[in-house]
């Protein structure tokens, strides 16, 4: 759904924005012995020139707003609206001066047995082979003998109403997952996923096999295998196990195989579509790969990681490196990582380096970040590309925080580009303390 | 006719008892302690739990790539401690900024395209195009429609 077209509605919708939160929080004591409300308001000024010498400074507002039901055993209705705007202040990056969308918006209801969940609305649906931003139903149950049970059906929430049909993504989406479960060793999950286009033709067909295995605490394996049934070929392999030997030792290893032809079947992005001659529709990527880490030392954590791609037609990749942090918990943190990638063309080649700490004083916070990509064979002449970004933050109350960020970068595509942002963050809970805290 | 009316009423019939003897009590809707508390910014769940809750230990190197089949299997887990709102601020399904830019101040979380992404994602893209496709491929793209046509 596209909000707004105009500043004059941008405005409008603002203004209704903020009436609704005002109404929302003034009306709070009124309810808040049976709801409570929660909420984030987020505004962020952003200034950047752009490389044709536009000065852009969009003005945004995020807010997200929770009012649940107080019940003792945390069931019951809770309603869920999360969204932004935009308007331009300065020069606009494209054809339109103010923007926005609701990200989700949906009403849910909680049983207090056998986790019944009843979701109406815009929301995110994760299961099984399904992770879909839908307009409509979601339920979910769990039965007998560990068997749980979920089914959803709703349209598609498309990012450009006013695009052409073939870049809009399907129309109506329904899937279901069936799983059954041992808490202490094992789930299985089957899972489907169908969409349609316009006039019911067939535009996804998917199903899948979902597994989360733990025989002994110490292993933890994860992966799913995923089926396309309109290109008949299986979409992807890809199973994730961990042992941990010993408190302070994770040992990790994954595996992944996906088809091109089948994975990136129907994709309305032109650069991750199938005919894409970046890549062979052909090809089968192969990618296999450990990490080892190790946080025996305090408040200090070391890991090394590798991975290996591999491709039918297109030669291989290797991806290595390590990474180190030490942290205070609330107070100060620090780390920095060192990869290489290691392509067998010229452009696949680079070295990535990154540094960074955080460090509270009282009320306010600094950090600083720098990310450096040296590459093997210049691109647009240049080799070394890095972004530095110092930010401050200072919490004025329990409620209210305000920081800014300043990123200074150069790389192959801007030479020299500084941006700035200035972000003050409000938020309001009317009743976390009987519930063991807020949610993040 | 006959045959399908009796499968499709046995199964409802099964379906019935299965909800009706489950009588599983419901996870709480907030989990009992506050993690945050606990003094850590990614919580090791294996500090209190020795079933399979141990595994989401947040602090494993490869939590970030297994988060996507928890989050599948049980996603009502992750919405004790986490609000929509938190998956939405890297899930996105239209958005101008990128997490990394909006949370700036928070160097230790992860979070997708730090640094100069512009450069790197024709790199990222090209060594595995499957790893953009679930916020890039069917959605949240008029963006790399600007280039990409």
């Amino acid at each position: 759904m596209k909000l707004y077209h105009t500043s004059k509605s941008c405005l409008v919708l603002g203004a209704g924005a903020a009436v609704l939160a005002s109404t929302l929080f003034w009306s709070t004591p009124l309810i808040a012995s049976d709801y409570s409300i929660s909420g984030e308001s987020n505004t962020i000024f952003r200034m950047r020139r752009t490389i044709d010498d536009k000065k852009l400074l969009p003005a945004y507002e995020y807010l997200h707003l929770n009012m649940t039901d107080n019940r003792s055993d945390g069931t019951g209705l809770s309603l869920h609206i999360g969204g932004w705007g935009r308007t331009d202040l300065g020069d606009s990056p494209t054809s339109d001066s103010a923007d926005g969308d609701v990200q989700y918006a949906y009403v849910t209801y909680r049983a207090p047995k056998d986790n019944t969940a009843v979701t109406f609305g815009r929301q995110f649906v994760s299961e099984g082979v399904a992770a879909e931003r839908i307009d409509g139903l979601y339920l979910r149950n769990d039965f007998l003998y560990g068997l749980s049970a979920s089914a959803f059906f709703g349209n598609s929430v498309i990012t450009e109403p006013g695009s052409a049909v073939q870049n809009q993504g399907g129309t109506f989406v329904y899937g279901a997952r069936l799983s059954q479960s041992n808490k202490k060793y094992y789930t299985v999950g089957l899972s489907a996923l169908k969409g349609e286009t316009e006039n019911n033709g067939k535009y996804r067909e998917e199903e899948g096999i979902d597994l989360w295995v733990h025989p002994l605490q110490q292993i933890d394996l994860t992966g799913r295998s995923t089926y396309n049934s309109i290109t008949n070929g299986w979409m992807e392999h890809s199973y994730l196990v961990t042992y941990a030997p010993l408190s302070s030792i994770r040992i990790g290893a994954d595996y992944a195989e996906i088809n091109f032809k089948d994975y990136l079947y129907n994709m309305t992005n032109p650069a991750l579509s199938v005919i894409n001659p970046v890549w062979n529709a052909n090809d089968k990527m192969t990618a296999a790969g450990g990490s080892v880490a190790y946080s025996g030392l305090g408040n200090l954590m070391v890991s090394a990681d590798y991975k290996y791609y591999s491709y039918d037609k297109s030669g291989h990749a290797n991806y290595f490196g390590g990474k180190a942090s030490y942290s205070l918990p609330q107070s100060f943190v620090v780390g920095g990582s060192v990869h290489r990638m290691d392509g067998v063309v010229d452009k696949l080649c680079y070295n990535e380096y990154r540094a960074f700490a955080s460090k509270k004083i009282g009320q306010a916070d600094l950090t600083l970040d720098a990310i450096n990509v040296n590459y093997d064979k210049k691109i647009n002449g240049v080799t070394n590309s890095y972004a530095v970004t110092g930010a401050a933050g200072y919490e004025v109350n329990r409620k209210l925080r305000v920081g800014a960020d300043v990123e200074y970068s150069k790389n192959p595509d801007f030479d020299r580009e500084v941006r700035a942002l200035v972000k003050a963050t409000y938020t309001f809970d009317t009743n976390s303390a009987a519930e063991g805290g807020t949610k993040k | 006719m006959k045959n399908k009316i009796v499968i499709m009423s046995t199964l409802l019939l099964m379906l019935s008892l299965l909800y009706a003897c489950a009588n599983t009590n419901s996870l709480p809707r907030v989990h009992p302690e506050d993690v945050r508390s606990l003094g850590m910014p990614r919580p090791n769940c294996s500090e209190c739990h020795t079933d399979s809750w141990s595994a989401l230990n947040h602090r494993a190197p490869n939590y970030l790539a297994k988060h996507r089949f928890y989050a599948a299997s049980s996603r009502q887990v992750c919405s004790m401690c986490h609000t929509e709102s938190f998956c939405s601020d890297c899930h996105t399904r239209k958005d101008e900024i990128k997490p990394s830019d909006k949370f700036s101040d928070q160097p230790e979380r992860w979070l997708p395209h730090r640094g100069d992404y512009f450069s790197q994602h024709k790199i990222d893209g090209r060594i595995n195009p499957v790893s953009c496709v679930k916020c890039h491929g069917r959605q949240n793209n008029q963006r790399c429609a600007t280039c990409h046509k």
